[in-house]
């Protein structure tokens, strides 16, 4: 691959994402938002969240996985489950992965 | 909020951000394998480790990259690449919108700070230590500058030792970003209320991955459950 697309990838790709980031901080922090949208802006976290989750989990890599032969899924179970008694982000994360690992050899 | 803000001001700048580096330590322990993914395949379609190192550390982009290597591999020109990618993560708009109101009061080189190091793991958990009222630039940073540094040391890495590490996903690397994931949801379902968006949001998420082209659904479905919890709790 030339070095020229390379480079412009880098470039544009450098440009578009904080293009894509900035101006809704900038903008939206400095404007009065009515109680109605600082509401809805509030729901946007959990809501964003659960969608991740799920793209991840019941289609990884774009393939749907039936429960019985999804490892994704248990262990994302496993690490929720971890995360609501423990509080630790760092814990269930990695107890989180090493469950997927089992579940992968498990599940076959 | 007052008496938070006084126990922010009496804790040095230095503190709140070595507490965001301990905040956000574990998405740099989950980007390192994630990113020496991207190294390790972008090595292999001809970057040099630098130019690897340079992409994760200048677009901090996550699935958009590796969505970027997968076209660049299939023969795509570079600006249905950048633009593929810019689509893939469209929903950082509607994330900064979500910062914005956690970061009023900033000036503006601090929010474009932020603004850079906005990814889904960074804006999770700066919202949720923003909500306990215990978040300010410095933590905020500390968290950016941490999971900034594990994107792009394991980049580097991928990129450096890509013939030694082999096939990455051996040791589970493909679900540290789902685990992140989720442990991120059950820290953002405080309420029955948040918990009620989250099943919505999972459903609607569903339904669109039926009928939508990929990624419209990691807009649509938080845009769509928001809006439903806005009306119903009114």
């Amino acid at each position: 691959m030339s070095g020229r697309i390379i480079w412009a990838v880098i470039i544009g790709m450098a440009v578009v994402n904080f293009a894509i980031r900035f101006p809704s901080i900038a903008i939206l922090s400095r404007t009065e938002l009515p109680a109605w949208a600082k509401r809805w802006l509030s729901y946007i976290p959990v809501s964003a969240m659960a969608t991740l989750v799920v793209g991840g989990v019941i289609r990884p890599d774009g393939q749907w996985l039936g429960p019985l032969e999804n490892p994704y899924l248990w262990a994302s179970g496993v690490t929720g489950l971890v995360y609501w008694r423990f509080r630790s982000f760092l814990g269930a994360t990695i107890v989180g992965v090493v469950c997927f690992l089992a579940f992968t050899a498990l599940l076959g | 909020m007052p008496e938070e803000r006084s126990k922010q001001d009496a804790c040095p700048p230095r503190a709140r951000f070595v507490r965001g580096l301990k905040l956000g330590l574990p998405i740099f322990l989950g980007y390192a394998p994630i990113g020496a993914a991207f190294g390790i395949v972008a090595r292999g379609l001809g970057f040099t480790p630098l130019q690897a190192a340079i992409c994760s550390g200048t677009a901090l982009a996550g699935a958009g990259q590796l969505i970027a290597l997968q076209l660049l591999g299939a023969g795509a020109g570079a600006v249905a690449v950048v633009f593929t990618t810019a689509i893939v993560n469209l929903r950082y708009v509607l994330f900064g919108a979500a910062m914005s109101q956690h970061v009023t009061g900033m000036t503006l080189p601090h929010q474009a700070f932020l603004a850079f190091t906005l990814t889904d793991e960074t804006f999770a958990v700066n919202i949720d230590d923003s909500r306990r009222g215990t978040a300010d630039f410095a933590s905020m940073a500390g968290v950016g500058v941490i999971a900034w540094t594990g994107w792009v040391l394991g980049s580097a890495a991928g990129a450096l030792a890509a013939g030694a590490i082999g096939d990455p996903t051996r040791f589970g690397v493909q679900f540290a970003m789902p685990a992140m994931f989720t442990a991120l949801l059950v820290a953002q379902a405080e309420d029955r209320t948040h918990v009620l968006t989250a099943v919505v949001a999972a459903l609607f998420a569903i339904g669109l991955m039926l009928i939508l082209p990929d990624p419209w659904y990691l807009i649509v479905a938080p845009v769509l459950a928001a809006t439903v919890a806005t009306v119903v709790s009114r």
